[in-house]
């Protein structure tokens, strides 16, 4: 099952960590956006393989913008 | 033949009246019969009575109505309806009094006809007269419409006024152990607070068949108002629990935290945990770095009485709808307190529109009931921008700003890293009649954030410096320069803040709040009703 991660709020992102092909378990942090002042971190909701990024650092995301995307068993 | 009754004579022969009173109790007891009990089972719920020995103290249930029936000449093919479908009484829970209405899904979908509306609004109106709270199982398909088709209907829908009457003067509960449409959807949604059992129940305001016929969606009870809907997206409800016995329990638990009525005030419970306890633990888990993310759920689990197998002594209420913001009840010395927290976790702590709805519905609950409350800052504001105007931020935050300022039960807050612009006066600043105000040595509490205020006020200025490297050298400068004045000890200085803690007596500084203001007593001007913002 792919499970898609989208951004929760309108931000910058500062830093993304999940490379495609990556092993992620729930709870890791995927990227980590910057908005209110605030480091916010989107972190994988299932356990699986990072299937594609879809954002870099310094790109801009609304809420609802695809961060990446989980192949779970 | 009932012990004692034998004839004496023809003066004294109670025995077939007692032996047919016997055997119609033991016919309402039997529910909807033995097949439809186990089918109940076979679904993974409990039937009606095994649901009330689970809820109630062994042997306290004083039953109404257990004789009902239909009685309704048109249903006459139908034989006997098992307490006309709704179990109704009194009962207690930690040996307090508690009315209930548990609707039988075993007869006739546990359908709400004339008879049980009856009976339960007997329950209403006893609940009103004694001033205890009043619990609902709600197993129920909605309204027996087969009895009540017609223009009838226009007589009908005082069950939700009379809740409305009895909203915040009784604890209301809507456990909601059933697929549930309409009638019986409204009631959780005027209760104080509902859980849902995972995977067998759900509310909507129509069925699925009635859905299908009405708009042509196609959908299950559960994809349309199941407890992943409601406590994940809608909000509607406040707990999904696992299984009956796992919703019942947390009813029981729930209700510990409140007084019968409006009136009383709130159980002390016994508490071995000193309230000078210091709380180390939470130099590790709040970083001093202002940007980064913890969960605050830590704080609270540290700072909160323990119980005496270790666990922190918090509810959670909407746990997993606007996880930006905690709101549950929790003990403090014994005290019952809801707390309303910050999670920098998820949006940064920031507050938006669900946010805002769930702090002041949980601030209504509480100031109810004269539970204090207690407020964990660290929000660095309202969420700004299109997106959340177009969703009402607005109202919504002033909705929270109504609850806050309306809310005369006893107010602690603890700023324990940030607390921004109206971020700080919807949880409690100072002019909010807050009667202890403490703050962490990191406390920032500012109208806004130093990069924020160089772009509003200093843009002119910042025009001045050629654009590039120099702009942006002036730029920092100046936002540091901001920063030396968000600080603590300058609000301290102005004694604008009750007090500086070390994080380690957070613990004992709540407690002290709880207890200085513990006959806290405030006048407003007389007044129909507010208007509220909602």
């Amino acid at each position: 099952m792919s499970t898609e991660v989208r951004a929760e709020i309108t931000a910058n992102v500062w830093q993304v960590p999940a490379q495609p092909g990556q092993q992620v378990a729930e709870g890791d942090e995927l990227a980590i956006l910057e908005s209110m002042k605030m480091e916010i971190p989107v972190t994988a909701p299932v356990s699986g393989t990072v299937t594609s990024v879809a954002v870099a650092p310094d790109d801009q995301v609304v809420e609802g913008d695809l961060i990446c995307v989980i192949e779970s068993d | 033949m009932t012990e004692g009754t034998d004839a004496v004579d023809d003066r004294f022969n109670w025995g077939p009246l007692v032996e047919d009173l016997h055997r119609r109790r033991g016919q309402a007891l039997a529910m909807g019969g033995p097949e439809r009990v186990e089918r109940q089972r076979s679904l993974g719920k409990w039937p009606v009575r095994e649901r009330l020995d689970a809820l109630l103290d062994p042997g306290s249930f004083v039953e109404y109505g257990l004789l009902a029936d239909h009685m309704d000449p048109t249903l006459a093919e139908k034989g006997h309806f098992a307490a006309d479908g709704c179990v109704t009484g009194i009962g207690r829970i930690d040996g307090r009094r508690v009315a209930v209405c548990a609707y039988d899904f075993t007869v006739q979908a546990g359908s709400m006809g004339r008879v049980n509306e009856f009976k339960v609004t007997r329950m209403r109106d006893l609940v009103l007269r004694q001033r205890i709270p009043i619990v609902w199982l709600l197993d129920s398909a909605g309204a027996r419409i087969t009895s009540d088709a017609g223009s009838t209907f226009a007589a009908n829908g005082a069950l939700f006024r009379e809740q409305v009457t009895l909203s915040g003067v009784v604890p209301q509960v809507a456990a909601m152990v059933g697929h549930c449409a309409a009638g019986t959807a409204y009631i959780p949604a005027l209760a104080d607070f509902v859980p849902m059992v995972k995977g067998t129940s759900s509310m909507a305001l129509a069925g699925r068949h009635l859905v299908k016929a009405a708009t042509g969606e196609d959908v299950t009870e559960e994809e349309m108002g199941g407890s992943e809907v409601h406590t994940k997206v809608s909000g509607v409800a406040d707990r999904e629990v696992a299984d009956d016995g796992d919703c019942l329990r947390v009813v029981r638990e729930y209700l510990s935290f409140f007084p019968s009525n409006n009136t009383d005030a709130p159980p002390v419970a016994a508490c071995d945990d000193p309230v000078d306890r210091r709380v180390e633990e939470l130099y590790r888990i709040v970083p001093t770095a202002p940007r980064r993310a913890y969960d605050m759920h830590k704080v609270i689990d540290v700072v909160v009485d323990r119980r005496p197998d270790g666990t922190p002594d918090f509810f959670e209420m909407k746990a997993a709808w606007a996880r930006n913001l905690v709101t549950g009840l929790a003990r403090v010395g014994g005290r019952p307190v809801g707390i309303v927290a910050s999670n920098p976790m998820v949006l940064g702590g920031a507050l938006d529109v669900n946010s805002a709805d769930k702090a002041a519905r949980f601030v209504w609950l509480c100031d109810a009931f004269g539970i204090p409350l207690v407020f964990l800052h660290d929000v660095p504001g309202f969420v700004v921008g299109t997106a959340v105007e177009k969703q009402g931020i607005i109202r919504h935050g002033a909705k929270m700003l109504y609850a806050i300022s309306e809310a005369t039960v006893p107010k602690v807050s603890i700023v324990v890293r940030k607390s921004y612009g109206a971020g700080y006066f919807v949880m409690n600043g100072l002019s909010y009649e807050a009667d202890y105000l403490a703050v962490w040595p990191a406390a920032e509490i500012a109208v806004m954030g130093p990069d924020g205020m160089v772009n509003i006020t200093m843009r002119k200025h910042l025009e001045t410096f050629e654009e590039g490297e120099a702009r942006n050298a002036e730029r920092i400068r100046l936002a540091e320069e901001f920063r030396s004045n968000i600080d603590p000890y300058v609000a301290a200085g102005h004694a604008m803040v009750d007090d500086v803690i070390d994080p380690a007596e957070t613990r004992l500084a709540i407690w002290r709040g709880l207890e200085v203001s513990a006959t806290k007593q405030v006048q407003r001007p007389w007044r129909k009703h507010g208007v509220l913002p909602v």
